[in-house]
């Protein structure tokens, strides 16, 4: 046992096993379980007049007659409504989109990271690191000032000569690609990097004994053994870009729909709190099954590595 | 060539028309500042059993990666089978290593591993499939085929990273600390493992160790190495009977070392007078011109006691037991005689513990013969 001496006896420390198993369950359980409860009700609900702006779940109708009411309209509109239907796909598609973009391009950047010399690895994740420290907002509004029509992007080609007149890149879906790309590449990079360090350079020697030349030895050791981090890192850029607001709200076109646009739509303008609710729980629905599929995927590829 | 059964009359490195397999010319690796490999020139010939031995930092894994092509030498020349590979990469070299660590690819199962160099290759799939069942059986580890290097025991990864290796039937095998990650019952069992595999196959080895029972066990020739260069490179019997060097005599076992100045010359035989106060009486087949300094290397287990001590005897000395080290099969006694000199003798206990012969500060007398030891000059 690795108790220090001075606790005293099994009580003891069952009960400090308790308080620290259950601090981590309390906080979950509190922060999100609940919360998720709560929207869950009110997805069943329906819109009203009141404040909150929702009939509740269950009512005393007289002496001893409780009623439950669950409203399951909200999910069939969902359903039946094609534009639930296309802003899905549409959040899909672009996370998907994005998530292969960041993975191509983080990638290598990462491999960079983990091969550089020992010194002078530290430098280069604080380059990757260093855009945190400023807002994420005040980052994505100034995506607008380069990506304007009078922007520094168009300023720029047009002084190379390459364009005659501005582009229109703001308000459009190649905007919400780079928005996405360049706020979500870190989350691509750091998780990759953290696992092509931990991969032996001395499988690399094996393999070019064998016969395996560098680029074949990438793609037989060093990309199956990576395929923990590739997952780590595509889940940690897709499943919150799929919900993502801000971005398409700030540099996308008002035509394009996505969930998340449309979640703050029907919240903030429409005032359906129970539509809201249950387009986010739809929303997580569809992100639990895949979360969960890679997250196995992912426990295999570490228990080969180790 | 095919290897004769009956003795040959000169081992390959004794044959001055033999041409040698593996030659190494004026090799040379520096790191910054560091010589790694300082200057080496070395000849393996076919089917020896070579082993490279040192403590660790003298170099001996930067000439083993420099054979593997997993260095390239700053100067130097290496040649195997008569091609010119200083510069050519690993992967088209004819030489496959076992790595200390195994290097196994843990996402691949041992099959797949043995294979992985068969595929490099572009061998048709019946010829690979062949060629891994012949090693799995060779090994006997079939049974583990489909299992992931993280399902099997240490002992079962180190069949397993050799049969990788052996798979390609390379013209060289090299092998880094081959035995290092075992405990010491397997390692004795794969030591002789190892050297039926070598005799079976016919493959050249050459292995580097820091163990020297191990080197000794295994080697047909070994190499001793201090600070990238080579102190002496012969069989295990004459490193260990005759060391030409101090280091290569402290280095393998232990060793009673007498520095004196030889007096006499009689026929083949030298007087030394040594520095702790006695003659010693030595066989030398070189010649030693009077008043030189030289050392007398005498290992503990040729010393005897002296039944019948006699003041005008051969090698005879007197001294006080100081120390005795129990180690079961036998004794090591320190034996005191003259001023501050110490001689060690390694006597086998014939008889039980109780009923030894000496005991602590006992006076004996102990002697050896002139034949059983070296003068190393210098």
């Amino acid at each position: 046992m690795s108790q220090p001496p001075h606790t005293h006896g099994p009580h003891t420390s069952r009960l400090s096993r308790l308080v620290n198993i259950g601090i981590p369950y309390l906080w979950l359980g509190l922060f999100f379980l609940l919360p998720f409860v709560i929207v869950l009700q009110i997805s069943v609900a329906e819109p009203a007049l009141a404040q909150p702006p929702y009939t509740q779940l269950w009512e005393w109708v007289e002496d001893g007659l409780l009623q439950i009411q669950i409203n399951l309209q909200n999910f069939m509109l969902i359903w039946e409504d094609e534009i639930y239907l296309a802003a899905f796909l549409n959040s899909l598609w672009v996370a998907f989109v994005c998530t292969l973009i960041c993975l191509l391009l983080g990638y290598p950047m990462a491999y960079a990271i983990a091969t550089a010399p020992e010194r002078r690895r530290t430098p280069l994740l604080m380059l990757i690191i260093l855009p945190f420290w400023t807002s994420f907002l005040i980052r994505v509004y100034a995506w607008i000032g380069i990506l304007n029509t009078n922007g520094l992007l168009n300023h720029f080609l047009l002084w190379l000569g390459v364009i005659d007149e501005p582009l229109q890149i703001l308000h459009t879906q190649t905007a919400v690609y780079i928005g996405v790309v360049y706020s979500y590449l870190p989350f691509m990079i750091l998780p990759l990097y953290a696992n092509l360090t931990r991969l032996d350079p001395t499988l690399l020697e094996a393999a070019a004994d064998l016969g395996c030349r560098p680029l074949r030895a990438f793609l037989r050791v060093t990309l199956p053994l990576s395929m923990a981090g590739i997952i780590a890192g595509s889940m940690l850029v897709f499943i919150p870009v799929v919900g993502e607001f801000v971005i398409p709200d700030l540099l996308g076109s008002p035509g394009s729909l996505m969930v998340g646009k449309l979640l703050w739509t029907e919240f903030f303008s429409n005032k359906d709190w129970p539509l809201a609710s249950a387009l986010a729980i739809v929303l997580l629905g569809t992100l639990v099954v895949p979360f969960v599929l890679m997250q196995r995927l992912q426990q295999n590829m570490d228990e080969n590595q180790t | 060539m095919a290897a004769t059964p009956e003795r040959r009359l000169l081992e390959p490195w004794q044959d001055p028309k033999a041409a040698p397999y593996v030659r190494i010319e004026r090799l040379t690796k520096q790191f910054g500042d560091v010589y790694a490999v300082d200057d080496i020139n070395l000849n393996i010939f076919k089917g020896e059993f070579f082993s490279l031995l040192g403590s660790s930092g003298c170099g001996k894994s930067t000439l083993l990666r420099l054979l593997a092509g997993l260095e390239y030498p700053t100067a130097g020349k290496i040649y195997i089978d008569g091609v010119d590979v200083t510069r050519v990469p690993p992967y088209s070299r004819p030489v496959n290593m076992m790595f200390q660590s195994y290097a196994l690819f843990p996402h691949m199962s041992v099959e797949q591993n043995i294979e992985f160099g068969l595929k490099q290759d572009r061998l048709p799939r019946k010829e690979r499939t062949e060629r891994i069942a012949e090693m799995l059986d060779l090994l006997k580890i079939t049974d583990l085929r489909k299992r992931r290097p993280n399902q099997i025991s240490g002992g079962q990864r180190q069949r397993v990273a050799l049969a990788r290796s052996l798979a390609k039937h390379p013209k060289l095998l090299l092998l880094d600390e081959p035995l290092g990650a075992l405990d010491k019952r397997l390692r004795e069992n794969t030591q002789f493992e190892l050297v039926n595999l070598q005799e079976r196959l016919g493959t050249t080895f050459v292995t580097v160790t820091h163990d020297q029972e191990e080197a000794m066990t295994m080697s047909t020739r070994i190499a001793v190495m201090e600070a990238g260069q080579i102190m002496q490179v012969d069989t295990p019997t004459a490193i260990y009977e005759f060391p030409t060097c101090r280091f290569v005599a402290e280095f393998i076992g232990s060793v009673n070392l007498f520095e004196g100045k030889v007096m006499a010359s009689e026929g083949n035989e030298i007087l030394v007078e040594a520095a702790a106060g006695f003659t010693i009486r030595m066989r030398s087949y070189q010649p030693h011109p009077l008043g030189t300094p030289v050392t007398v290397a005498i290992r503990p287990e040729k010393m005897r006691l002296c039944p019948a001590y006699d003041p005008n005897g051969v090698n005879q000395i007197k001294g006080i037991v100081e120390d005795i080290a129990y180690l079961g099969d036998v004794s090591i006694y320190r034996i005191r005689v003259g001023e501050g000199k110490l001689v060690e003798m390694t006597l086998t206990n014939i008889q039980p513990r109780t009923e030894q012969a000496l005991t602590w500060e006992q006076e004996v007398a102990i002697e050896w013969s002139p034949t059983s030891g070296v003068v190393l000059s210098e």
